[in-house]
């Protein structure tokens, strides 16, 4: 079993009489990469502030198991009058571990500010300065990433550089990860904390979460016609539990993925049907997200 | 880069040092001009109506130098220290501080600049006074220059001080600012009530008109009292503002 990096037990922060986090109880194991989704307001930035040391806890408890945690927030600002080389050379500084000045220059270069190194940041786009937040946060070799939203603001080049610089830390160091971006979060993320209101409504894998642990397997036919006759059909099957129609396309829905994989194309090619095509029904992150935070 | 170095840059590349000295050093101008022609410009205004006005002396230009820089130069140390020891105004550039250096070492290089550039921008204002009133009217003392000047320095210090104490109890730079030039107002009512005037900062002001004039120097309450608050002042911003959620 993989150690946890970060650990909350019961974690509860309210501002008066609003509870932002409600009893969170989360692990994040080390080297993963841990997607925070949940709506706006659901408590995301709460709970990286907590676990940055930036806001107290009301209750519970939690644990940071790294030397050294990088944060990134949603909307990075610094000085205006600093140039971005400046940036992430303060960065470096205020490193505890011994970096050398010329991993100013290979940041740069891997979040792609190379060319606005010595250009002053009072200038930059806003999706200049998350690559620059994001620079600034690797130069000191972080064992554990704090992100809040780190590809919000970027262009699809930008969004792919950052999501790139994300997947190459797994293993190296722990990130925890916020986004509204589900695409995001499905491509980087190996492990997932859904918040709703303040409390953890799910936390595993996302395949798991996409499967859904008491979801029969479905699978969609689109025939060519005939769409009522294959559909009283299926339904005269002893192991069909569930057949739709909408328009051509027919849902089936059985008690396992063995008894539908080995039994519908049989069925199907009994009753000759006009068949276009078949296959098995994939929830979409987003469909989870929303079934979950409904 | 580094702390101390982001100070100084904060300083120059904001032109805040430039702004301050010129500051003081308008003052440091106009205090011996006005003592020295202030005789003329109240005969051209006064349109023939005669009104007492002291004679030119290196003492009046002094005096005339350190009144202007105890409102309006005050007024810029104030606001300079806000800027540099509000650092928390803005979430987002503190969150990449407090999560990398210590509130102590975040602070300590703030208040140790601002405070150099105010007593910096100061001095060059007394020396322009003092060079100003040797060629316009007479030296003044250099003695007593010294010692009136070190009281209104130290003043201006307990302002940069007062203002970092202020920006760990209000978040915003304009908040910071303008609390603690409330606060040197009502000090500078308080230091006009006799049994507690001579202990408060603002005693410090009135001591240097006094100093410079010759008087013998009773200001020990006020600065013990100063020098006390400015420690105790400093050490809560600290410890305050580490406490302070973002």
């Amino acid at each position: 079993m993989n150690r946890a990096a970060v650990g909350t037990t019961e974690l509860t922060k309210r501002y008066g009489a609003t509870t932002a986090l409600d009893a969170v109880t989360l692990s994040v194991p080390t080297g993963s990469v841990y997607g925070l989704v949940g709506p706006n307001g659901a408590g995301k930035t709460t709970l990286l502030g907590i676990l940055a040391g930036l806001r107290r806890p009301t209750g519970g408890s939690y644990r940071v198991d790294a030397a050294t945690v990088g944060v990134l927030p949603d909307t990075p600002s610094f000085d205006p009058w600093l140039t971005a080389s400046e940036v992430v050379d303060l960065a470096r500084t205020l490193t505890p571990s011994d970096v050398p000045a010329s991993a100013v220059g290979s940041v740069l270069e891997r979040t792609g500010l190379d060319d606005v190194a010595n250009r002053r940041v009072g200038g930059f786009s806003r999706g200049m300065l998350q690559r620059l937040g994001l620079a600034a946060v690797v130069v000191g070799g972080p064992d554990l990433l704090l992100l809040d939203e780190p590809a919000a603001a970027l262009d699809p080049a930008g969004r792919r550089e950052v999501l790139d610089m994300v997947a190459a830390l797994k293993g190296d160091a722990t990130v925890v990860f916020s986004s509204h971006i589900l695409d995001d979060v499905q491509e980087v993320c190996d492990t997932i904390g859904i918040l709703r209101r303040g409390s953890l409504a799910y936390e595993g894998s996302l395949e798991e979460l996409v499967a859904g642990p008491d979801r029969l397997p479905a699978f969609e036919i689109e025939v060519r016609r005939d769409a009522g006759a294959v559909r009283d059909l299926l339904r005269s099957c002893d192991w069909t539990t569930e057949v739709t129609v909408e328009g051509s396309t027919i849902r089936v829905t059985a008690r396992s993925s063995a008894i539908i994989e080995r039994e519908l194309v049989r069925c199907l090619a009994r009753a000759n049907a006009p068949v276009l095509s078949i296959g098995p029904v994939r929830r979409s992150l987003e469909d989870v997200f929303l079934e979950v935070t409904a | 880069m580094n702390l101390w170095r982001l100070e100084r840059l904060r300083l120059l590349r904001t032109q805040r040092i430039w702004i301050l000295l010129a500051v003081f050093a308008v003052f440091g101008v106009i205090g011996p001009l006005s003592a020295r022609y202030l005789p003329q410009i109240v005969e051209q205004l006064g349109a023939g109506a005669d009104i007492p006005v002291p004679p030119p002396s290196p003492e009046l230009a002094m005096s005339q130098y350190a009144s202007n820089v105890a409102q309006i130069g005050l007024l810029a140390v104030v606001f300079l220290a806000a800027a540099a020891l509000a650092f928390d105004a803005k979430r987002e550039m503190a969150v990449f501080l407090r999560t990398r250096a210590s509130v102590r070492q975040i602070l300590v290089p703030r208040y140790v600049t601002t405070a150099a550039a105010s007593l910096v921008a100061f001095l060059v204002g007394v020396g322009i006074a003092y060079a100003g009133s040797w060629i316009l009217i007479a030296p003044p003392d250099a003695v007593d220059t010294l010692g009136a000047a070190a009281l209104l320095a130290l003043y201006f210090l307990f302002a940069v001080a007062l203002t970092g104490f202020v920006a760990s109890l209000v978040r915003g730079i304009p908040a910071t600012a303008l609390i603690s030039v409330g606060v040197l107002i009502v000090l500078g009512l308080g230091s006009l009530v006799p049994a507690v005037g001579r202990w408060l900062p603002s005693a410090l002001v009135g001591g240097f008109d006094a100093v410079i004039a010759g008087a013998a120097f009773t200001y020990w309450p006020a600065v013990t009292t100063t020098l006390l608050l400015m420690a105790v002042g400093v050490g809560a911003s600290i410890r305050l503002m580490a406490r302070r959620e973002l």
